[in-house]
């Protein structure tokens, strides 16, 4: 049997898998949408993978969780890695691109910078309580001028005058949009004008002070939109490269981690069929009542935390 | 009839990270019983953000909730105003109305505030405010007077020993982390102590920009600015540009929404360059995910740069 590991990445939005041989190479790869669910996502996820993946021949001896929800999907199917979601995708872009000089990333609810030199990231940036210029701004004014957010690039595209939309702040943004629309201007140039405040927002946001060197590495559920690819092209007068595996980033980087990570355990993918549930609990130890996270396999208590103190152990 | 001693209470929260020492001794060496507030928790926060207005400071909250602690459990609770040091030596303006605003929020809620004013601007020193004191606690001047020297000579003694040995962090063989926060952010013990605990945890050394020599900040300030008007921030500033290359990563710790801070880390951030830099703004949410996932990434930067992930 050869070694493989699989990598998780669940976020807000959207729930990422891959599993990678010992080259890195993708031996599978599934993006579906969270849903709120982050638990039944990775099952639906590891349904997916197991039918891509050709188990007699491999053997998933390490995993790796990443992303907001990377605590309770790891209790849940084991994982020997544990790793927030900006060193993952620093790990897996490095891997992929190894002259990377800098990595731009939108998500559905944040977005972040990483500036790499010599493979090694050295500094990054996160939005920190704007959520200005995401995904999540995309989708409601591709809603508001009745088109699916896929459509955007296409539009935007099309667009040869783009509208001036004010980009500092999303609610400000909106409303100019609205203006804007009603003065008559053209949807092509009002959807590439968006693609531009959210370039103009995350550059001046996220972006403020961070010296944008080439090559630039696109990441996260937003590269996939070519109209925002575009603005960045022309506002920082460089390529911007989007990797197809873009949005795998994460999951992938977390593989390699949980790779090179001493942890092993053997995967089943069992876990598929498992009943998990979750709990939340008030310490009450103290008058913190620090909010605990039971998670059950079953009736068996698989993990919990989100106790400040020792004190909370025992609420288990 | 045994005769009533009188108890202060002491609030810890904003200055009694800089001043807890001086007014324990001060009151210990007239006599007179202390009470304190009890350690941040939960409970506190939520008290102090329900008496307080929106706008208002996380920092400000958390004070008010600790002196609602105090109500009934003493005769006055000590809310000094401190506003000036000299030019361009200024306190945020919420510490300018600290007893006015404490005494209209618990207005006929069984607080009474005792208060002092320092403001060097106009003439105002804190000897003076010290002795202003002595009609209200009913001592002579000279009894105030004695406290206040010996309580001073103890608060610099120890401010002396809590500088020699954050010094000594720097000398500390590991991964260093300036942390550039006002004292009564980073020594909170429900917000401030959370971050550090996550540092030491994570095999991090924290270092505190706030504990250091103030005259040597002040001077060490101007190379980061020259105007900066705010006495605190300019220590911290100062400390900054002292330690910066001394430490493998700094952490500009702010409680929302602080306006010195917005400025001031803007400035920081904008003049230090060569140093990986993390802006941590905390709130009353009660998750600590959002922090833990910058401060796991902060560090996993700096351990990826010495080649040590």
């Amino acid at each position: 049997m050869e070694e493989a590991y699989l990598g998780i990445d669940v976020g807000s939005i959207s729930t990422k898998g891959v599993i990678i041989g010992r080259d890195n190479d993708i031996l599978a790869g599934e993006y579906i949408w969270t849903q709120g669910d982050p638990i039944g996502a990775v099952k639906e996820l590891l349904r997916r993978l197991e039918g891509q993946f050709d188990k007699g021949r491999y053997q998933i001896v390490a995993t790796g969780t990443t992303g907001s929800a990377r605590k309770l999907v790891g209790a849940i199917v084991g994982a020997t890695m544990v790793k927030n979601e900006i060193t993952a995708h620093a790990v897996g872009t490095t891997t992929f691109h190894p002259d990377v000089r800098t990595i731009l990333e939108i998500g559905g609810q944040d977005s972040k910078i990483i500036l790499v030199e010599n493979g090694v990231a050295v500094d990054y940036a996160m939005n920190t309580l704007c959520a200005a210029g995401t995904g999540a701004f995309l989708s409601s004014q591709a809603k508001r001028l009745g088109i699916e957010v896929e459509e955007i690039g296409a539009y935007a595209l099309r667009s040869e005058h783009p509208t001036p939309i004010a980009a500092r702040c999303t609610v400000f943004a909106e409303s100019d949009l609205v203006h804007k629309i009603q003065m008559g201007h053209p949807r092509e140039d009002i959807i590439a004008g968006v693609c531009n405040a959210v370039v103009a927002n995350y550059l001046s946001n996220v972006g403020k002070g961070k010296k944008i060197l080439s090559p630039v590495v696109f990441q996260g559920g937003v590269s996939k939109n070519e109209g925002v690819v575009a603005a960045f092209e022309r506002t920082l007068g460089c390529k911007v490269i989007v990797d197809p595996n873009g949005h795998l980033m994460g999951a992938l980087g977390v593989a390699i981690l949980a790779r090179k990570g001493s942890g092993r355990q053997k995967f089943d993918f069992a876990v598929e069929n498992m009943e998990f549930r979750t709990r939340e609990a008030s310490c009450g130890g103290c008058s913190n009542n620090c909010e605990i996270i039971c998670v059950y396999r079953g009736d068996k208590l698989i993990d919990s935390w989100g106790n400040r103190c020792e004190r909370g152990a025992k609420v288990r | 009839m045994e005769e009533h001693r009188m108890v202060i209470g002491l609030p810890q929260g904003l200055l009694y990270y800089r001043y807890g020492a001086l007014w324990q001794t001060f009151f210990n060496e007239l006599g007179i019983e202390t009470v304190l507030s009890g350690p941040t928790d939960r409970r506190i926060m939520d008290a102090g953000a329900a008496l307080s207005i929106d706008e208002a400071c996380l920092s400000l909250k958390i004070f008010l909730g600790h002196v609602a602690a105090l109500a009934g459990r003493c005769d006055y609770v000590l809310v000094p105003r401190v506003s000036s040091f000299g030019r361009h030596r200024n306190m945020c303006t919420r510490f300018e109305a600290l007893p006015d605003l404490t005494g209209n929020v618990f207005r006929g809620k069984g607080v009474k505030v005792l208060s002092y004013e320092v403001d060097v601007l106009s003439r105002k020193g804190e000897e003076a405010a010290f002795l202003s004191m002595a009609g209200g606690l009913g001592r002579s001047l000279r009894e105030v007077h004695r406290a206040y020297r010996q309580a001073k000579k103890e608060d610099q003694a120890r401010r002396k020993a809590a500088v020699r040995a954050e010094e000594q962090l720097y000398k500390s063989e590991g991964i260093k982390v300036l942390i550039a926060a006002h004292s009564y952010v980073v020594e909170d013990p429900y917000i401030g102590r959370a971050v550090t605990g996550y540092l030491k945890k994570s095999g991090v050394i924290p270092i505190r920009a706030d504990v250091v020599d103030r005259d040597e900040a002040l001077k060490w300030s101007q190379d980061i600015s020259l105007t900066c008007k705010w006495e605190m921030s300019r220590e911290i500033v100062g400390s900054v540009a002292m330690h910066e290359h001394k430490v493998d990563g700094i952490i500009l710790l702010s409680a929302f929404p602080c306006g010195p801070d917005a400025m001031v880390n803007e400035l920081i951030s904008r003049r230090v360059r060569d140093v990986p830099m993390l802006n941590l703004v905390l709130d009353s949410q009660s998750g600590t995910a959002g922090v833990e996932t910058r401060l796991e990434s902060f560090v996993d930067i700096i351990r990826f740069k010495e080649g040590k992930l």
